[in-house]
Parts: structure tokens; sequence; C-alpha cells
């Protein structure tokens, strides 16, 4: 039997998604020092977009999906109005806290519009998957492996390669010797929002065949998704990919060798386990020195 | 300023406030005893007033650990479960009565909350968020899936209420009266909380980390009793609220209940326990008032908490701040500084001596094996150009950062290995280049701060603290803004709320850091002033600045630093002069010792 | 005010003497009928179909009046949460004009009011299906659905009788609803004489299952039993299990056959079986309640709203045979109902306060539900 690698490859699945959301979040906390609970509600209002788009609308799927995109996008530059902008001075609590107000206004507003029974969203394969040497390949897990790795070269190159990706940088790292020199600070800001939208509403869209679309799909996986982060190192891109694929694998091998029941509790117990014995996680975190 | 003339018979101007307020939490538990009979002994009221009544106290616990101490809580559901297993599994299984079953769930709720604050040791902020939601995530695992224990999802039902006799308790208008009286016992505890030495040290926690360190709060113990505390009342709200309904079960303590009692705090205002009464009264009221939205409410609640963070931080509560009277003046005379009554004698004693410190930040080298004896009664300057590692230097001897190599010890006492707390406790005072004061505090409740210095002669003395701060006021000329906001005064004032802060301590050494920075001529002018009357009075100082005019009138002793190397050290006249130190620090000659 | 209190609470305390005065006796004086029923929260649009079937009801028993009078029902909304669920009842419960009441659905909000029901002292119809609902004692409590102990043993009687099989699986969710289905599955197949090979339980939105799937292809089962709470956990349980190549009969308990499963599962469900409290075709009965449902709500009813819908009608029944509103009087003509053709089937109240005892089984047919039989039970 296949068991050893059919648990391994439904855990990068899972771990994918962990990673696809975590990425999003990263963004978020390196150029704004955001920690934003609402990256799950992200994922959902994508997924519901395209529910409305590609279902309702019947656009045909390839065309709805950047649609999407850059609606989610639009969206962030929104949230960030909304509960970062007037408190960016205040320090990081406020903004914590406005976010997790966020999460639950925006999954209510979905709640009293949809109401509680999941929608379906096809992916883009007609084919559920295939098998090679005894392990069933899930062609959205799949999709969503490959989007992955994609957005992580691409969001590399878009840091370290472009002009853009500089001034960026150098927002997160200092905002006051950002502005000095001339880097608009706020549209920075503004673009990560947008950017982080994007990328949560491009996570939503992919795992809709896996998970369906409902109002609470986004909020375990954000939890898994900044659970990753901290594993990898707060605020570290690669971390963040290799703590949701750790996540992902753990979970799974968890869930079939010691218990189904308290996957959830192994997943939050290794968080603790890092947060105690190695706080800044595998990459560390880019911490600034300060007195 | 304060004259001799009082110094015969200092009355105490403010009398220990630690019990003021005893006859209102007097009239306040018979005004609800007095309501609880008006309630029915049964129904709906009873059961909506019974559960704000629980509520609030959970909520209470919020004001300490996120409005006192400033860190963040997302798991007060659980310990409000862990209150409410206790009592229920406590009564049910174990056939325990009703108030030893509360104690042990109120208990079983503490350590959890102690062992959250142990965390905090090594995470703040966003991280501790994390730990308290993992927390909150497991405990709902557990209670869902350890059925041999927990009864699991179908909750816990027949849960007792306490036999006393005589009392009735078990009736609904009795142990209403019975949540009530503990509510008003809580809230009252809260409030004057709030005035204590260990409810300043929390606020100054939640304003400043560094600056509290500095003035001796032991930080991480701070932060566990905070825990402690706010899990503790966790606990016994849900202690009462398992007795008040019988029954409960894994999903009224789940995560979204944390967040439910985190908007309850937030909205009535987390800065004090009327305004978590407030809160909680009015989302349990709420969802009556607002049945018309329907659908919607939980929305509506979201966008709640974004518009209370935007518009009300202080929350509802806030706003009666702004119908109080403006802050008032405190008269009267108090006995002054301590230090006012001798005359400054320079010694040979070494007040602070400091050997071959050093600190590397990975290669960088930014203090290089730097030594310095600071005389009992002098005025010890240290300069260098920008980036010389003065800032460092200082950092490292009041036990901000750890040095590499070196030792620092304090009137002959080695402290090179202790916490900033430990070295202020031995008499370590600072002021800070950025200015940091405790922004949520006023100007006295700052300097109060100060004058509770661990090692400090009167800090064990609430009466005197108060006497000893305003008596540091009026060294600095503040004493008409005592009960201002800190926040409210100018930068240049907040340095000497800052100094006045050190000064209430009574410190063996007091370092300043540039406090010239960002003053303008007028106020540089008014503390060197205030130098040379420090100086008069024999206090012993370590100045850091790059002021020449500020050092050259009040130094005796100058230490200069480049590239984290000690290049000159000794008077002020000779330091100045020395060929090396203009070339260092000017790279040319100083145009004003030429002059 | 201490007057105002006096009278009040004497009032309460004669709550029972003022309800057998025929006060008032006014052809148009309605009987009460307080309902507690979710209309905020995730069992908002359910709580929408329960009202429906009452509302049905209502209208056919207004025609012939109940003693005379009219029923009439005052909702009361529990937002879907057990503390709901005791402040809603709590509401209803303070008003002396009420005569009986219809409770929730789920099984713990059912536990949380039920020691006020006690207190009240007042029939209340419910829906909860968890066993020991009407263990324990509280005679005001009568089921309008067949408890789980009975899904359970038509789950084991269909899957050993009828598909013949013998090494089960079971898997279930742990919350109150599957962790104590799963329990009454193991003991009906106890009684046969069966061990499953597996038991394994896994809790609500677990997003992944091939841990679980793995399992029940491990242990060699060839039949699968369920109980799944929320149709998306089903819809991919369902898909992982015929993707992981396990294609053994399976039998499921109510959600396997609910609309919303069927729609999220698609392909992955045909040819499951499942067994349903309510089932259109199951009796004349509930032809004719889905006949009359149609043509009110333009859809086609499910088993939110035909207990609801017999609630009522047995109610009306037992106020009538009782001659009276007295509480004590319509408890024991409740509990004197015999042979009752419901909606939901046919009601004997047993001296717990269960009546019914019987599920029918539907299969999924490439997506359509058909009905397969009834399996009845003796008291």
């Amino acid at each position: 039997m296949s068991l050893i690698p059919q648990l391994l490859f439904t855990g990068l699945g899972i771990g994918a998604i962990y990673a696809l959301v975590a990425l999003g979040f990263v963004l978020l906390i390196r150029a704004a020092s955001v920690v934003n609970f609402a990256q799950g509600e992200f994922s959902m209002l994508g997924a519901y977009a395209m529910v409305i788009l590609s279902g309702a609308l019947g656009i045909p799927y390839l065309i709805a999906l950047p649609i999407a995109v850059v609606l989610m996008a639009g969206f962030g530059v929104l949230f960030a109005g909304a509960t970062y902008w007037p408190l960016r001075h205040r320090g990081q609590m406020p903004v914590i806290i406005s976010t997790i107000g966020a999460s639950i206004f925006l999954a209510n507003t979905v709640l009293a519009l949809y109401g509680p029974s999941p929608e379906v969203l096809p992916g883009l394969f007609d084919t559920p998957g295939f098998e090679v040497g005894g392990v069933f390949m899930d062609s959205q897990y799949l999709a969503i492996m490959v989007t992955a790795t994609v957005m992580v070269a691409l969001q590399f190159l878009i840091f370290e390669k472009t002009l853009l990706g500089k001034k960026l940088q150098a927002t997160s790292q200092d905002k006051e010797m950002a502005s000095l020199l001339g880097i608009p600070v706020a549209l920075m800001i503004l673009i990560t929002f947008a950017y982080s939208a994007a990328l949560g509403g491009l996570a939503g869209i992919l795992v809709a065949p896996v998970l369906f679309v409902s109002v609470g799909m986004g909020a375990i996986i954000s939890l898994k998704a900044f659970a990753a982060n901290i594993i990898g190192g707060f605020g570290n891109i690669p971390g963040a990919i290799l703590g949701g694929l750790s996540l992902g694998v753990v979970e799974t091998f968890g869930a079939a060798y010691i218990s189904v029941p308290y996957k959830d509790a192994l997943a939050f117990g290794l968080l603790l386990l890092f947060l105690l014995v190695r706080p800044q996680g595998l990459f560390g975190e880019k911490i600034a020195e300060k007195a | 300023m304060s004259s001799t003339a009082t110094l015969a018979a200092a009355p105490s101007v403010i009398q220990a406030r630690t019990w003021r307020g005893l006859p209102a939490l007097a009239a306040a538990l018979v005004g609800v005893l007095a309501l609880s009979t008006l309630v029915p002994e049964q129904g709906y009221t009873l059961n909506i007033v019974m559960q704000a009544a629980t509520y609030s106290v959970a909520v209470a616990g919020l004001v300490v650990v996120l409005g006192y101490c400033g860190q963040i809580s997302l798991a007060q559901a659980a310990f409000f479960g862990l209150g409410g297993y206790g009592v229920a599994l406590g009564t049910v299984d174990y056939g325990l009565p009703f108030f030893a079953a509360l104690a042990a769930g109120v208990a079983l709720a503490t350590v959890f909350g102690v062992a959250l604050g142990l965390a905090s040791l090594r995470l703040g902020g966003h991280y501790l968020a994390m730990v308290t939601i993992s927390f909150q995530q497991i405990l709902t695992l557990v209670l869902n899936n350890w059925i041999g224990l927990t009864h699991g999802p179908d909750g816990v039902k027949g849960i007792a209420r306490p036999s006393v006799p005589g009392l009735h308790l078990d009736r609904g208008d009795h142990y209403l009266a019975l949540c009530l009286v503990a509510l008003v016992c809580v809230t009252w505890y809260i409030w004057r909380l709030k005035t204590t030495r260990l409810g300043r040290a929390m606020q100054a926690v939640r304003d400043n980390e560094i600056a509290a360190s500095t003035c001796g709060i032991d930080i991480f113990t701070t932060k566990v009793l905070a825990f402690g505390i706010s899990a503790l009342l966790g606990g016994l709200g849900g202690g009462l609220f398992a007795g008040a309904f019988a029954y409960i079960s894994p999903d009224q303590f789940g995560f979204g209940e944390s967040i439910v009692l985190l908007t309850m705090a937030l909205l009535g205002g987390v800065q004090s326990p009327f305004g978590a009464l407030l809160g909680t009264g009015l989302l349990v009221i709420l969802p009556e008032w607002l049945r018309f939205l329907r659908q919607v409410y939980l929305a509506v609640y979201g966008a709640a908490v974004i518009l209370i963070m935007v518009f009300l931080p202080d929350g509802l509560w806030g706003l009666t701040h702004r119908l109080r009277r403006p802050a008032s003046v405190i008269t009267g005379a108090v006995t002054p500084l301590p230090l006012l009554g001798q005359r400054g004698i320079e010694t040979a004693d070494i007040a602070m001596r400091i050997e071959g410190l050093a600190k590397h930040f990975g290669g960088l080298k930014a203090l290089d094996g730097v030594d310095m004896a600071v005389r009992r009664g002098t005025v010890h300057a240290l300069i260098g150009p920008n980036g010389s590692g003065k800032t460092t230097f200082i950092n490292v001897v009041t036990g901000l950062y750890r040095p590499t190599a070196g030792r620092i010890a304090i009137a002959g006492q080695d402290v090179t290995g202790t916490a900033a707390h430990e070295r202020t406790r031995r008499g370590l005072a600072r002021t800070f280049q950025n200015i940091r004061v405790f922004r949520g505090m006023t100007v006295l409740e700052n300097v109060m701060v100060g004058a509770e210095r661990p090692g400090n002669d009167i800090a064990e003395q609430p009466a005197l603290v108060v006497e000893r701060a305003l008596a540091a006021l009026d060294f600095v000329g503040l004493r008409q803004d005592a009960n201002r906001m800190v926040g409210t005064l100018s930068y240049g004032t907040q340095r000497y709320v800052e100094i006045a802060r050190a000064l209430a301590g009574n410190p063996q050494v007091l370092l300043l850091d540039e406090p010239a920075a960002g003053l303008n001529l007028t106020e540089k002018q008014e503390l060197g002033a205030l130098l040379r009357r420090l100086k008069g009075h024999g206090l012993t100082i370590l100045i850091v600045d790059h002021d020449m005019n500020l050092v050259e009138q009040v130094a005796d002793h100058i230490t200069v630093l480049n590239f984290g190397r000690r290049i000159a050290d000794g008077g002020p006249r000779d330091v100045l002069s020395h060929p090396d130190v203009i070339a260092a620090y000017l790279g040319e000659p100083r145009q004003d010792a030429a002059a | 005010m201490a007057i105002r209190h006096l009278t009040r609470r004497a009032f309460a305390l004669s709550t029972a003497a003022v309800a057998t005065m025929p006060r008032f006796a006014r052809a148009e004086d309605t009987i009460k009928i307080g309902v507690v029923v979710p209309s905020t929260g995730p069992a908002a649009e359910a709580g929408k179909f329960g009202i429906n079937g009452m509302r049905q009801a209502l209208e056919m028993v207004n025609e012939k009046g109940v003693l005379g009078r009219k029923l009439e029902l005052v909702t009361e909304d529990d937002q879907t949460t057990n503390p709901g669920a005791v402040l809603a009842f709590s509401r209803l419960s303070g008003r002396a004009d009420i005569t009986a009441f219809i409770g929730p659905i789920r099984s713990t909000q059912v536990h949380a009011i039920s020691p006020d029901v006690l207190k009240a002292a007042k029939p209340m119809m419910f829906g909860g299906t968890d066993p020991t609902l009407t263990q324990e004692g509280n005679k005001w409590l009568f089921r309008c659905r067949p408890n789980d102990s009975y899904s359970a043993k038509v789950i084991a009687e269909f899957g050993t009788g009828d598909l013949k099989k013998q090494k089960w699986a079971v898997v279930f969710s742990t919350d109150a609803f599957g962790s104590n289905g799963s329990k009454a599955l193991e003991a009906a197949l106890k009684d046969k004489g069966i061990t499953p090979v597996l038991m394994q339980g896994y809790t609500n939105q677990a997003s992944d299952y091939t841990a679980v799937v793995l399992a029940v292809r491990q242990s060699g089962a060839d039949i699968v039993g369920s109980y799944f709470t929320f149709e998306s956990d089903l819809g991919i349980f369902a898909r992982q299990l015929r993707q992981l190549g396990v294609t053994v009969p399976w039998v499921g308990s109510p959600s396997i056959v609910n609309t919303t499963a069927l729609n999220l599962a698609g392909r992955a469900l045909f040819g499951t079986y499942g067994v349903a409290d309510y089932a259109v075709d199951a009796t004349p009965a509930s032809k004719a309640f889905a006949e009359r449902y149609q043509a009110l709500y333009k859809a086609i009813p499910d088993n939110q709203s035909s207990w609801t819908f017999d609630a009522v009608n047995l109610l009306a029944r037992g106020i009538n045979d009782a001659g009276s509103t007295e509480p004590e009087a319509i408890r024991a003509a409740l509990a004197a109902i015999r042979g009752y053709a419901g909606a939901e089937g046919e009601y004997n109240f047993d001296d717990k306060g269960d009546g019914l005892r019987g599920y029918n089984v539907v299969k999924n047919e490439n997506g359509k539900i058909v009905f397969d039989r009834r399996i009845e039970f003796k008291a």
C-alpha cells in the first residue's frame, strides 16, 4: 500500500494552501507591520466573487479569474482605508483589533447575503486527478502547488529585481528613511494591501473546488497560515512557504498516525512549541535594533 | 519652589488613597442587594441580568490585561470556560460543594493564565495574541473530545448552586444577588487597582516597556500578574455563569466568545471597570434592541468594532472624561527631595565603575573595551561624534543590552549580568534621548512610578510616594501640571517630567541621555540651570550629550568615545584641548574653543 | 415597587392556577404556543423551514378550531446558540398566557433548556434526536422525530440485513450529534453480534480527510456507516473516499441525502444509502403533507418542516383530547396518543415521550433520492 507517499502528497497539497495564504500575510507584516486577522476573509471573498462572476454571470472561467483577482486588489485598497489608515499612528494593537472587527463584518455580511449553505465552484480541470504508482494526485492540489511555486518566484523577482520591489522593501524596513528618499510610502503601503488581497483572493479561488465556498472557509485556513508564518519566521517569505508546507505535512501524518480529532491540536501544539522554544521561527524575523 | 520653612512639619497633603471609595463600595453593595429583590425569581429578566453580571466579571479581567497592562488576550472565553467547567464538573461529577468547585475552577483558570503570562517572557504583541488564540483553540478541542472528563459536546447539565443555610442561594433572585455582590467587589477592586503601585506598574509597562524597566519595574512579573488576575476573573465569571444557567457546553467558550468579550471591553472602554460594565450591559441587551437587524446583526457588530477603534479609542466610558472638569492643581507643602538636604562634596568614592566594556553587533564593534569611573558627587560627561557608541554605552550600562565583555559595578557591587530593573533597584536612574514618558498617565502618576523604585526609602508607603513625587515636581517646577495627562505637555516639559521621575527615585547615579536634544535655546538655558542646581546638591550625574556648551557648564570630568573606543578621559580643559578629541570630534579645530 | 414585585411573584407562582381558570373565554381569544426557533445565526434558514411547517399545520387546525378557539404561534429567536435558546425560552416561559411550547431541533439546545421546561411545567414538543433527552425523567418533553438510537438501528438493520455486510467502518463527527449517533450505531451492531472494524471520529470543518479515508481503506471494511453533521465535510470526505478507491456500500445519517450534500458532492454520493426521518413517498400522510407544502411554498419539504408540522397538529389534538388548556391534562392527553399518522410517521408516545420509532431508507440513484423502504421498531 502506498500509505506514506499518499499522505505526503496530501500534506504538501494542504500545506501549499496554507503557504499561499501565508504569503499574503507576510507582505502586510513586512510593508505595514500589520497583522491582518481578516486575511482568511480575503480568500472567502475571492471565492464568492468567482461564484458570482463565473456562476451567476456565466463568464468563462479563464476570463472571470483575472477579473476576480483585480476586484480583490481594489477591495484591498478599500480595506486599508477602513481598518489601517485611520489607525496607522496608534501602534499595532488597535490595527489588530480593527482587522478582527473587519473579519467578523465581512463573514457575516456574506452570511446574510448567501446563507450558510456552501456553494460549489468548479476548478479549471474536468478530471479530478490521476494515479501515479498508487498515489492519487488531486488535480486541484497540483494546481495549488504550481501556483504557490509561481507566486513565490514572482514575488522574489518583484522584490529583488524591480525598482517597485526595492521601493516596497525600503518602505517595509524604515518608513521614515523611505519617505526621506522620496518614496511615496502611502502608495507603497496601498499597493501592498492590494497585492495581499489579490493573492488571498486567488488562494480562495484555488481552494474552492477542494473545500467548497462557504463563509467559514477562510477562518481555519488563515489561522493555519498565520501559524505557518510564525513557524517559518515572522515576515519571512521562504519561511512562510516552508512553515506552511511543514504544517500541512505534520497535520496529515498526525491525523493518520496519532489522532484525527486532535490534528488541529497538533498543529497548534507545534506552533506553541515554536513560539516558546524558537520564537524567531525557522528562518528568523528581521528585527531592527531600536532602543 | 519649595522653601526650607516647610521642612519642619510637613503635613501629608494627600492621604493614602488605597481605601478610598469604601463608602461607595458599601453603598453599591446595598444597592445591588436591593436591586436583586426587584428581579423576578425566574424568567427572562433574571437570565439576562445574570448573563450580564457574570460576563462583566470576565470582561473586568480584560480591563486588567488589555486596558492596564496593554497585553492582547484572545482567550478570555477559555478562562471563562475553565471556571465554568470547574464548577460544572466539580458539583456534578465529583460531588464538591459549589464554593469548593468554584475555587477549583478559578484556581485552574489562574494557573493557565499565569502559564500564558510566562510565554510573554519571550514574546510580545502579535506573537502573544497567537499564543492566546492557540490556547483557546486547543481548549475547545479538549472540551469537545475528552468526553470521559468533560462530557464532550453534550455539555454538562444539572449544575448545582451553592447551598448556604438560610440564604436560599438556589433561588434565582438570591443567586443573582450573589453574582452582583461578586461583580461589585470585582469592579471596586479593579477600579482601585489602577491607583496602586501594581496598577501603575502595569500601565507603565503598557505605555513604555523600556522606560518601565529603567524605573525598576520587573516587566515580566508584572505581565504574569496581569495575565493571572485576568484569568482569575475570567474563571470567577465563568464559575458563576455555570451556576446561573445550570447547563454549559463547549460552544459557549469558543474563539467567537473571546471576541465578544473583547468587544464588550472595547466598546465600554478598556481603561476602566465601569467601561467594562457599560460595554457588557450594552452588548447583552443590544441583541434585543437590534432585533430588527436580524441577519446582519453580527455584521453590524464587526463594523462597530472598527468604528470604536477609529472614533472611540477609549470606549464609551472614555467619553465621560471629556465632561470632567479640567485637571485640578494640588496645593499644600510637602517634604522636599532628600537630596536638597545635602551639599555637594566631591569625593574620591567611585559611584559607578566600568571596566573593559564591549558590545558587538555581529561584526560591528559598537563598544570596544571602554573603561570609566564616575566619582560620587561629580558630573561626568560622556561625549563623542555621532555613531561613536554613546547610546550603545548607556543602553549597556542600564541593562537594556547585554554586554559582549566587561564589567559594570554600582557602588562597588557588580551588576554586569543583572536586568535593567535590578540595576534601578541598586540606585541607577536614567532619562532618554527620545523622551519615554508614560503617555496614558498623569504627570503625577509618571513621577510616582519613579518614586516607587524598588530600593527607594519610601517605595512601600503610598502616602509618602505621593509626597515624594510632588516634591520632585516642585524641584523641576511642574507642580501646577501634576494632574494633567503627560501627553498634553510640550516636548520640553515632558523632558522635565522624565527628570522628575528619575529624581523621585532618589538615585545614586543619574544618567542623562542627551537631555538637551530637541530643546530650544531658552529651554536649554533652563536645563543648564537645573543641572547646576543638581550638581550643587551633590547628585552623581553621568551626562551624554553633543551640546558642548551644556557639557562645559556642568562637567567635572569628561570621557570621549570614538568608534567604540575611549580616546580621552580627564578634566574638561585637558580633554577639550586634546588634539585627538578635536580631530575625531570635529575633524578640525573647535571654533568656540579657539574663541 | 415592593407591591408590584409581590404581585408579580404571586402571579408567577400561581401560573398554573391562572391557566386553568376559564377567564376571558371568548371565541377570539387564541391559545398561544411558544416557539423557540433560530431566526438569526447559521441555522436561520432551517428555522424558516420550521416556521413554514408550523404555519401549514396552523392553517389546517384553525379551520376546525381547538376547544372552539384558534391556535397562535409566539416565536422567539434562539440565535442558533445555547445561551440564546435559554434566553428565548425564558422569555416565553415568563408569559402566563402561553399554553405549550415547541422547542429546538438541536439536541444541545434542548439539553440547555430542559431544566427550565421542568420548572415551567408545561409540555414542550421538540426535534432534537439525542436519545438521552427523554431519558432523564422530564415528563414535559415530547419528541416529534425518531431518536438516534433508531437511526442507528435502521442503519445497522439495513446494512447487515438488506446489504448483508458484516465488516463495518463507522465515521462520525465528534460533535454532540455525531458522537451520540456513532455510539448508538456501535450498540446496534453489537446487538447483532458485530464489532466494527473501525470507529473513526473527526472534528467538524476538518478540511482534509485523507487520513480518515486511508484508515477506512486499511481496515478492510466492506461497508461504511456515517454520522456527518455538515454537508461540506460530507462532500469532501465523499470525494476523497472515491478518489482513493473505496467503493464499498455506504449508509449514512440523514445529512447524506439532503439537497446541499447532493449539490456539493455530486457523483461521489451516487449509489449511497441514507436514513431519513422524513421521506415524501414514505406514507400517505407524508405525501399529503408534501403536496400541500409545495402548493404553499413552491418547494419540496424536508425534515425541518415535517416535524414542526406534526408538533402543531399533535398539540392541537392533545388540547382537544384534554378538553382544557391545563398543562397536566394536555400532557396526559399527549402521552395517550396512539396511532396518529403524522408526516414523519405513526406517533405512539411511550412513557418517556418518544413518539416515533421508525426511519426511512432512501437511495441516491444518480443524484435522485429514491424511497427504498421504511423500517419500524416496536417500543
